[in-house]
């Protein structure tokens, strides 16, 4: 051992912190062996991890030798005599190259073929979406039920209310989610074309938020608004889920409601525009 | 163990449920068919004096405070137990905080909001009793969104906020979600049973001291504070320990 002070205390250290590793290791087998606790059990893996990390970085620092190391960088040109070797080379190939056009040509052809079978991945991408972005499961006379699959009918929900619905049959669809909302018949403010989609007060509005996709589930039931949580969009329901705050720019899409003769709820047909956030090809 | 002696064991904790059950049942109905004319003559001077300024004097409302005319005994129940009624600022979003009325005062306001009109009784929220997995589920459908998976409340817009659950007895839980004081919607009979509404206080009281396996909670309010901490403390650390590990290098000059 070298009688340097310094190099003697970091020595020192050194072997107390790996000793600890070992006895933190000792410790982790013995909890686990006698039943286990996961936060004794951690504590002991950190420190004896710690240990060894603090170990090596004291041998780095001050019992290994310090540099700094300098290498010189090889000369790049290369010499006149590998110059002369690989121009040989390449002239004996060259000629069996002129003398085997044959194969040559093979290899173009094998060339181009690889190309185009390279290709056929193009083929495979997809499926191609088709429709399924502009439509969910609602269809004309779809059954509205709660998360529950429990019908709605005109009694479920008081003015003021509000639970997320599904088609029937598709419970937890993501794209076809929605919130009804119950409004006092005076509150609905009906757009042109939409005037019977809100029979008794019930508003149906797309959940899935048109900024980034989002569940839009916070009604404030005072000012009959919807708060999308991820980026504050705001949604004022009683005007069909326009926007009046927030990133997003579109209306929620509003779903036609109707009750049958039994008084239940059902769609009056989909959405009459894609729900969610804009895609490419979605139009205006 | 003989049969008698197990049979004598058992006899005092149940007959001490059954007292209680029936104590509690007997309070609920002399609460939910509260009629005592005295107690809505002593109701209605109070109200009188505390609320008619917004509230009108017959309960009709004003510009200021909303029609109490069937908005039932829960709801009144909830806002002056909650101590957001009687609220200064009609304007802002009355807060919880301590009742300037007594129990009493406000079991005799209670009884002439509910002689205004017809409207729901204050919920009894033991029975049915509640199922605590039934209530997690719908926790998580209809109240999370606004209150936070934890009960810990969350911000809303326009200035308004949900707050936290914790502070709520269970009888106020079963009232705001019968009424939908202030933002929050109604869930009326149609919407949820009574044992479902039992379930969701049933839950909330669990959140209260829910299972933990250890660890900061930070509030549990998700992503702020854990983000803080990871940034602040986490990264910090880390860029400590890296100048610790190797300190700046010392420039050489290029040799001439």
């Amino acid at each position: 051992m070298s009688d340097d002070p310094q190099e003697r205390r970091a020595t020192y250290r050194t072997a107390l912190a790996f000793g600890v590793t070992a006895v933190a290791s000792v410790g982790l087998f013995v909890t686990y062996a006698f039943g286990g606790q996961e936060q004794i059990e951690g504590a002991l893996l950190a420190v004896a991890l710690g240990g060894l990390g603090f170990g090596f970085v004291e041998v780095a620092k001050h019992l290994l030798p310090q540099g700094p190391y300098v290498e010189e960088r090889e000369p790049l040109a290369s010499s006149e005599d590998e110059q002369l070797a690989f121009a040989a080379d390449f002239e004996r190939g060259e000629g069996w190259m002129s003398r085997r056009g044959f194969v040559v040509k093979v290899l173009g052809v094998a060339a181009g073929a690889i190309g185009l079978a390279a290709l056929l991945p193009i083929r495979s991408l997809g499926p191609n979406p088709g429709n399924s972005l502009f439509r969910t499961k609602w269809r004309r006379g779809a059954l509205v039920v709660d998360e529950q699959g429990k019908p709605v009918s005109v009694d479920t929900l008081e003015v003021g209310g509000a639970i997320t619905v599904f088609p029937e049959d598709h419970l937890e669809v993501e794209d076809s989610q929605t919130i009804l909302i119950r409004l006092s018949r005076s509150d609905v403010v009906t757009r042109s074309g939409r005037e019977e989609w809100a029979p008794q007060g019930y508003v149906a509005l797309s959940k899935v938020c048109t900024h980034a996709g989002c569940p839009v589930g916070l009604y404030q039931q005072q000012f009959k608004k919807l708060l999308c949580p991820c980026h504050q969009s705001t949604f004022s329901v009683p005007e069909g889920g326009k926007p009046t705050f927030g990133p997003a720019t579109r209306s929620l899409p509003q779903l036609p409601l109707m009750f049958d003769s039994q008084g239940l709820l059902r769609a009056r047909s989909d959405y009459q525009e894609p729900v969610g956030p804009g895609f490419w090809d979605r139009g205006t | 163990m003989s049969r008698r002696f197990v049979v004598a064991l058992l006899a005092g904790p149940v007959a001490a449920v059954l007292l209680a059950v029936g104590v509690h049942s007997a309070r609920a109905t002399a609460r939910e068919g509260e009629s005592d004319p005295a107690a809505v003559e002593r109701g209605r001077q109070l109200y009188l004096t505390g609320c008619a300024y917004c509230h009108g004097a017959d309960g009709g409302g004003t510009s200021q405070g909303p029609d109490l005319r069937g908005v039932g005994a829960a709801a009144a129940d909830f806002q002056l137990s909650t101590g957001r009624m009687p609220n200064a600022s009609p304007d802002r979003q009355s807060v919880s905080k301590r009742s300037p009325y007594t129990r009493a005062q406000i079991d005799d306001l209670v009884a002439y909001v509910a002689s205004l009109g017809p409207g729901p009784a204050i919920p009894d929220v033991s029975i049915p009793p509640g199922d605590l997995q039934e209530g997690g589920q719908l926790h998580l459908d209809n109240c999370a969104g606004c209150h936070s998976a934890a009960g810990n409340g969350g911000a809303l817009s326009l200035g308004r906020d949900a707050p936290t659950l914790h502070d709520a007895t269970p009888v106020q839980v079963a009232e705001a979600v019968r009424t939908g004081p202030g933002n929050m919607p109604v869930f009326g009979p149609e919407t949820f049973t009574r044992k479902q509404v039992n379930s969701i206080v049933l839950y909330v009281e669990y959140l209260k001291k829910p299972e933990n396996p250890g660890g900061l909670s930070l509030g549990l309010v998700g992503p702020i504070t854990e983000g803080l901490v990871a940034i602040l403390i986490g990264l910090g650390a880390l860029m400590l320990l890296s100048r610790w590990i190797e300190p700046r290098a010392v420039r050489e000059e290029p040799p001439e």
